[in-house]
């Protein structure tokens, strides 16, 4: 069981924070929680939400409404959830490294919580964040305060520069060398993103697919792999971006 | 107060399982529940050679349900049994493999080594898997070549053997009562219902494989009336199943006949779901000073033929 601590806060269009007071195992960066939206059965599966932030017991997520699981949970008030997790294989955290990181739209939320634990393992961390458009923009200065080099961009140039979080990647990876690419987003943008590394840039995306028991026994979240299907939710949602079959996700 | 069941030579020490598909083979499972508690795990649907499974989209849920296309992804025989198998056996699980595959002679084949193998309580034969273009449910509905495939895998098996109906027929009881005279111990009811999901931007069905299965609460109604159904042509016992997931479900289908059920879809949303239900259903059986289950077995039937 977890307790919402808060009610949702709206950070942004569709965008909603969510405080959970958790008492369990400490996320790893890239680990979701599996939310029951009602005690009934309908919405029927949990929903998963990657972890925005941790700290003392309090995880953080962001939601975005879209269907109808995600309208009830960002209209909830505070009180008892049932929650699993967290679930799932994180990201690697690297050590006295340099660091980039490209979110696009809600995909931004796990990687807060990965810049905020590269950041205490002294990498040199920079943020590419991507948003379609200046109302969808959540949290900028959370995010700005942990990168060192802090770019936000927007698609239509209403908020940060006007460009997409692959064009941005094109530049930074063109100019400077990096140890590791982390990126979450479309599906579009990760492929992109990890064409772009060329394979000269280890790359970590998480996949966002749509998973049934989140705990890894009911194969409904393939992803298809170099190495064959994987789960999303149990082999990820974090993977080496150039295992994964781009043209079948 | 007595709540086994008997299958065959098989007893179940509670009428509790976890449907197969839904509880992979335990792994995952055992890291919630306590495995041995059950009365039996259906581990996920088998083929000689492991399969990859459907691509594409697998699952999609809809109100109170869950429309799947998985294809059986699986392990195949070998693997099963020399990694999954034993783990089951450790942690005291009666463990009923679930068989699908794609031809007569591969049934057969599974059949004739499962039930030779050590730790193996029973088979449960799929005829009713929707998601596969060979095999599958093909065997389920269409009674001649079902008949063929259940006596010829009832030749091989020599451990109690279960039969899981396919619901996308007119009349399933004669599915039932045609295994039963062919020597079937138990029948599983039911497999997952034909659905299907429009995806209206693309304009195109969702699944690459255009059909799906649908399960979950949305499907209980429906599985009620078949294990109901079954109960009036065969006397040999029925293992409910279909969006089970409260103890008034349980008892519905123990009322219309079910001499034991399984948890499916229900699990996936809350994996401690089975045991926390064995535990209200002899909760149930005290309170109501039930001594056994077959005091409320079929009780739902205007005549209990069977007291």
């Amino acid at each position: 069981m977890a307790l919402l601590i808060n009610k949702p806060e709206k950070i942004s269009k569709d965008h909603y924070l969510l405080r959970f007071n958790i008492h369990g195992k400490i996320p790893l960066p890239g680990q979701f929680i599996n939310i029951k939206i009602n005690s009934g059965t309908d919405p029927l599966l949990r929903r998963p939400f990657s972890v925005f932030n941790y700290t003392d017991s309090i995880t953080e997520i962001i939601v975005r409404s879209v269907g109808k699981g995600t309208k009830e949970l960002v209209c909830a008030g505070c009180g008892e959830f049932d929650v699993i997790g967290p679930l799932g294989k994180g990201f690697t955290v690297l050590k006295n490294r340099k660091v980039l990181l490209a979110g696009g739209g809600v995909g931004n939320a796990p990687l807060y919580y990965l810049a905020k634990q590269l950041k205490e393992q002294k990498n040199h961390i920079t943020f590419v964040c991507g948003f379609r458009s200046e109302e969808y923009v959540f949290c900028r200065d959370r995010y700005k305060s942990l990168a060192d080099e802090f770019h936000l961009v927007t698609d239509n140039g209403s908020a940060g520069e006007k460009a997409y979080v692959t064009d941005k990647l094109a530049h930074l990876i063109g100019t400077d060398d990096y140890d590791m690419l982390y990126t979450c987003g479309p599906d579009a943008m990760m492929s992109k993103a990890v064409a772009l590394s060329s394979k000269r840039i280890p790359v970590e995306v998480s996949v966002e697919n749509y998973f049934g028991c989140g705990i890894g026994f009911c194969a409904g979240c393939t992803v298809d792999t170099l190495h064959g299907f994987k789960r999303g939710c149990a082999d990820g949602p974090v993977f080496d971006g150039n295992e994964l079959l781009w043209e079948n996700i | 107060m007595d709540i086994s069941v008997k299958i065959g030579s098989l007893v179940l020490k509670n009428p509790i399982t976890v449907a197969s598909g839904t509880a992979g083979y335990g792994e995952e499972l055992s890291q919630f529940i306590d495995l041995s508690g059950l009365g039996a795990i259906f581990t996920k649907g088998l083929s000689l050679a492991p399969r990859k499974g459907n691509s594409g989209s697998r699952m999609i849920e809809t109100p109170s349900g869950v429309l799947n296309s998985i294809g059986l992804e699986n392990v195949g025989l070998k693997k099963f049994i020399d990694d999954k198998l034993p783990f089951l056996i450790k942690k005291g699980a009666v463990i009923i493999p679930n068989v699908a595959g794609h031809s007569e002679e591969e049934n057969i084949e599974l059949c004739r080594i499962l039930s030779a193998t050590e730790g193996i309580a029973a088979i449960e034969l799929n005829v009713s898997c929707p998601n596969v273009d060979e095999g599958g449910m093909a065997f389920g509905i269409d009674l001649n070549i079902f008949t063929k495939l259940v006596e010829k895998v009832r030749r091989v098996t020599s451990c109690p053997l279960i039969i899981k109906l396919s619901p996308n027929v007119t009349d399933i009881s004669l599915f039932a009562k045609r295994a039963e005279e062919i020597g079937a111990d138990c029948i599983s009811a039911v497999n997952t219902f034909l659905g299907m999901k429009i995806d209206v931007k693309r304009r195109q069905p969702h699944f690459l494989n255009r059909v799906a299965g649908l399960s979950g609460p949305a499907i209980r109604p429906l599985a009620i009336r078949s294990v109901f159904q079954i109960f009036e042509k065969v006397r040999i016992p029925v293992i409910g199943l279909g969006g089970i997931s409260t103890l008034e479900d349980i008892l519905e289908f123990i009322m219309a006949g079910a001499a034991a059920i399984s948890i499916g879809t229900m699990t996936m949303v809350q994996p401690d779901l089975p045991i926390k239900l064995a535990e209200e259903l002899i909760n149930y059986f005290e309170r109501e000073n039930i001594k056994n289950i077959s005091e409320i077995k079929g009780i739902a039937h205007k005549k209990n033929r069977r007291d």
